[in-house]
């Protein structure tokens, strides 16, 4: 590699190369930070977080290709990026009071926050598959400990550890998919395995390739049948790093997952129709089974399995426009998602733990504003006008029937109906229930930012989509 | 036109409700939500003023780019099929304000914000010209209406406002997925105006036809998917039976005539038989359980279900007289049902019991409120000299030349209406004053008057002389039956 490629290479994945070096500063500055003092640690790591992603933003003008291939710089790993950032600085902001009174404000948490962070953008990055499994190996290492850091809390343990050996299996599936295309095509680059391909692409032992790598992705997004880590894992975890995963790696999962389909490869074998019973399978289990559930972040969990089902209806229809409504979904439901959470996190102060969703009975009755933002989130994720989530589910909707898919269509909304039922569920509970105790949410500054802006893209995307779409759908493009 | 008057009348209502948001005294709140859609109601005189009978083409249109990308534009208009009920829409709107004073003690605030963005979202319903923009005002209803029944209602409102909020939207989206196919057959646009141009072939159009008529049948509601219409009106405050009889009931109706009659004419006419005996049954079967209720909410909720079917049997006739009566009617039964569910109210703020058995001799007790109730009561049973008189006779005679049978089913309807409006009369009003009316009832104070007047003028001005109200939807109408019957075929 000569010095100009090298260079080249560095400068496009400064971003990743800001956020590992930060990461790293932050793990020895933390050990001299003295108790009491770790609001420092909360605005360096944003202050991180920023720098990488001005670094992005000025780098984002032109397709920038490193390392001999395994790595790109294009306008669909800046939009991943954006998604990542938004979330983890989000995730910072409800961190900081939250761990407080958690106890697990040390510095470990937020340089692993930093490290997840700097594997999701190698994800997003990655058009090789062994780039796409470092990026994955050092997302999920991270998720995994973050998972487990209620130490004395006997689910949190047990959470982490289901949590590593169901990822560690699915990891060494989709490491065997890999082996599978390097023996088959003599490549593992997303480009050259189509190029590589000579007979039928609907051969076996492709087939069966594919396959492995789709189950080793499909885990990371929580999908069926790979799902059962999610509710055990969302609710052990702490709720901040439930939030954060339920948003983030799973973005970084579809971003993946729209890399490797939007490869001629996968393209060509009709591996469509298994994603389209995956969408069909999870979206159902997500929402028949979150009907029963008492604990919120359960039910959030269930949730999210159904947002993952409708998002996987996206990558069903393919082409440009399934693949940029998957993104704009992702964007929304970031956005959403976080809010709700953000609502969660804070409800946790003193005895209350907020997790039992009869914990909010009457919320509105002395908390009005909140109760409102409750309310607009949890009719975003039911789908309802004029909120963000109803043009993220629209958008889905018209990419599938492009394609001609209209039964998937209408799956797809049956399914969203029998979802809607558990989120107005909720929303009953708050507006139509008398109060039995008294609240005190957990309300700083910083998370009363995040449920500001969260709440301003939930119902401003809403009203104004034209834009978002149009930067999803340029960015699905490519280049 | 300069002024953007549609739009003015559609975002009042919402801007009010931002603005309500930031007051705290109770009495402040009522008084501003009055004075919000008495504005708003102006706005609409003004509107109609200025509306031309003479042409079927829409009016005061403004358009906007909203998502260019996917072809939704921001547009509004309104033609004679629609002005009606713009008005309908605003006039009720002050008039549950009234309803609601006294009745709503709790969450005022809170109820009126809900109040006053159903207005702007039922305005933006009929006023809407883009499919995309037409859905979200449509859908977005469901959020101020679970609240309105579900926070404000009777003691069963949890369970009707889940009812109220899956039905419609199970219809709904369903709905949504013919708007998108609609607008990949034609040619990529949500605009209403150019996609009812559209030449489809038979099949899509009987695709979408059902999918269609799954969302407008709920929202009618026909019979078999009416079962959630009892359980949301007896358990709605008064306001929200009254909102969700003279307005959201229309919206079903109304989407027939939008949508289903003139961008899908060869299957509206295929299937017009159908809807003819679906509606049919419908005119029977709600006069029939209305026959049997015991409580008086649950009465005019299944007449309601009876007086709609007539509406569809109307507009499925598919000729002049059958659809003018039918869209008459339509606003008719918005003036009537909503002035008894109003009535009812008042009864119930006083006594707080609905069952029929309860009641008695209120002549004695309240002359003036029992001579409104004759009023509405003869109206809804279409008595010559009110309103339903003029559209029911339409729709009949409509519905004799389109099908003979058919026709005799709605006469019987009329007939089973006598029976159950007059008994639930003569038990109320007449007889021997009974437990729950022993003690002395308040009659009708200046602001239930304020309310109620209203309603009994349009009773009786379309009822005497109906002219004007027919010529504002007539140009509309016989472009209508152009539209159907020349891409459709013959009869």
């Amino acid at each position: 590699m000569t010095a100009a490629a090298l260079f080249q290479s560095i400068l496009a994945s400064l971003p990743e190369i800001v956020v590992v070096t930060g990461a790293c500063i932050l793990l020895i500055l933390g050990q001299l930070v003295r108790k009491g003092q770790q609001q420092f640690l909360v605005w360096a790591s944003i202050a991180v977080v920023l720098i990488a992603a001005l670094g992005t933003l000025m780098l984002a003008g032109e397709v920038r290709p490193a390392y001999s291939g395994m790595f790109v710089a294009d306008r669909f790993a800046v939009f991943f990026k954006v998604v990542f950032y938004l979330v983890t600085v989000l995730t910072f902001l409800l961190s900081r009071k939250y761990a407080e009174i958690e106890g697990i404000g040390s510095s470990e948490y937020y340089v692993l926050l930093l490290l997840a962070l700097s594997g999701m953008m190698i994800m997003a990055s990655a058009t090789d598959l062994l780039s796409i499994y470092v990026g994955l190996e050092l997302m999920v290492l991270c998720t995994y400990v973050l998972t487990g850091f209620l130490r004395q809390q006997r689910r949190s343990n047990e959470a982490a550890l289901k949590y590593v050996i169901l990822g560690g299996v699915s990891t060494g599936i989709f490491l065997y998919g890999v082996s599978l295309i390097y023996g088959l095509t003599g490549t593992t680059q997303l480009d050259g395995m189509a190029a590589a391909v000579t007979g039928d692409p609907l051969d076996p032992g492709l087939l069966l390739a594919v396959v492995f790598i789709v189950a080793g992705l499909v885990f990371k997004v929580g999908a069926v049948p790979f799902h059962m880590w999610v509710p055990d894992v969302y609710e052990g975890a702490p709720t901040t790093i439930t939030a954060f995963m339920s948003v983030g790696p799973k973005a970084a999962g579809f971003a993946v997952i729209l890399r490797v389909f939007l490869n001629p490869l996968v393209a060509a074998s009709n591996v469509w129709i298994i994603v389209a019973v995956i969408a069909a399978v999870t979206m159902a289990l997500g929402s028949f089974v979150a009907l029963v559930q008492d604990n919120f972040k359960r039910l959030l969990a269930y949730s999210s399995i159904a947002h993952a089902g409708f998002a996987m209806f996206g990558v069903a229809a393919g082409g440009a426009d399934g693949a940029a409504s998957v993104m704009l979904y992702l964007l929304i439901y970031a956005f959403m998602n976080l809010g709700i959470f953000g609502i969660v996190i804070m409800m946790r102060n003193g005895d209350f733990s907020g997790e039992v969703i009869e914990d909010y009975a009457g919320l509105a009755k002395s908390h009005r504003g909140l109760a409102l933002l409750m309310l607009l989130y949890l009719f975003s994720l039911a789908g309802i006008p004029p909120t963000a989530g109803f043009f993220a589910k629209f958008y889905v909707l018209v990419a599938l029937v492009e394609r001609g898919f209209v039964m998937l269509a209408v799956i797809a909304v049956l399914l969203s109906a029998v979802a809607a039922y558990f989120y107005i569920r909720i929303v009953m509970v708050i507006y139509m229930r008398e109060p039995e105790g008294v609240f005190d949410p957990a309300l700083t500054p910083a998370v009363a930012a995040t449920l500001a802006f969260t709440a301003a893209g939930t119902i401003g995307i809403g009203l104004f989509p034209a834009w978002f779409l149009g930067l999803a759908q340029h960015a699905a493009i490519g280049g | 036109m300069t002024i953007p008057l549609l739009s003015l009348i559609v975002f009042t209502p919402a801007v009010g409700a931002a603005a309500l948001m930031f007051v705290r005294n109770d009495d402040v709140v009522r008084w501003m939500a009055l004075g919000v859609t008495v504005l708003d109601f102006m706005l609409c005189i003004a509107m109609l003023g200025g509306f031309d009978t003479s042409t079927h083409e829409m009016q005061f249109t403004e358009t906007r780019p909203w998502v260019p990308a996917l072809g939704i534009t921001y547009t509004l208009g309104i033609d004679g099929i629609s002005a009606p009920f713009v008005f309908l829409t605003a006039l009720l709107g002050w008039i549950s304000v009234l309803a609601s004073w006294v009745a709503i003690d709790r969450k005022v605030k809170e109820f009126m914000v809900s109040l006053l963005a159903m207005q702007a979202l039922m305005l933006g319903v009929f006023c809407a010209l883009d499919l995309f923009l037409f859905y979200v005002f449509w859908e977005a209803m469901l959020i101020p209406m679970y609240l309105i029944i579900g926070v404000w209602g009777g003691d069963g409102r949890v369970y009707a406002a889940f009812k109220f909020f899956l039905y419609t939207l199970a219809g709904s989206l369903m709905f949504l997925i013919g708007v998108i196919v609609l607008y990949f057959h034609g040619g990529e646009t949500f605009d209403i105006r150019t996609l009812m141009a559209q030449d489809l072939p038979l099949r899509v159009q009987s695709w979408l036809f059902f999918a269609f008529l799954i969302a407008f049948a709920v929202k009618v509601p026909m019979v078999p998917v009416h079962t959630w219409l009892p359980d949301a009106h007896v358990q709605a405050p008064t306001a929200g039976s009254i909102i969700l009889a003279a307005v959201l009931l229309k919206m079903g109706a109304y989407g027939f005539l939008r949508f289903s009659l003139p961008m899908l004419p060869e299957a509206t006419v295929h299937y017009s038989t159908l809807m003819l005996v679906l509606s049919a049954v419908a005119i029977v079967y709600g006069g029939l359980l209305a026959l049997a209720q015991d409580d008086l909410k649950k009465l005019v909720a299944y007449s309601s279900i009876s007086h709609m079917g007539l509406v569809t049997l109307g507009i499925f006739t598919l000729n002049l007289r059958g659809l003018e009566g039918g869209i008459l009617q339509m606003f008719n039964h918005g003036v009537t049902t909503g002035a008894l569910f109003l009535s009812v109210g008042l009864i119930y703020e006083r006594t707080h019991t609905r069952s029929i058995a309860d009641y008695g001799g209120l002549m004695k007790a309240a002359p003036v409120y029992t001579a409104f109730l004759a009023l509405f009561t003869l109206s809804s049973m279409a008595l010559p000299g009110t309103n339903s008189f003029v559209g029911e006779l339409l729709v009949l005679s409509g519905a004799f030349a389109a099908n003979l049978a058919v026709g005799a089913a709605a006469v019987l309807g009329a007939l089973l209406g006598a029976a159950y409006l007059l008994g639930m009369y003569r038990k109320v009003a007449l007889g021997p004053a009974s437990i729950g009316v022993r003690f002395k009832i308040r009659d009708v104070n200046a602001r239930e008057m304020a309310a109620i007047l209203p309603l009994a003028v349009f009773v009786l001005w379309i009822g005497l002389y109906p002219k004007p109200f027919l010529e504002i939807i007539d140009a509309s109408v016989k472009h209508l039956l152009a539209q159907v019957h020349g891409k459709g075929g013959a009869q």
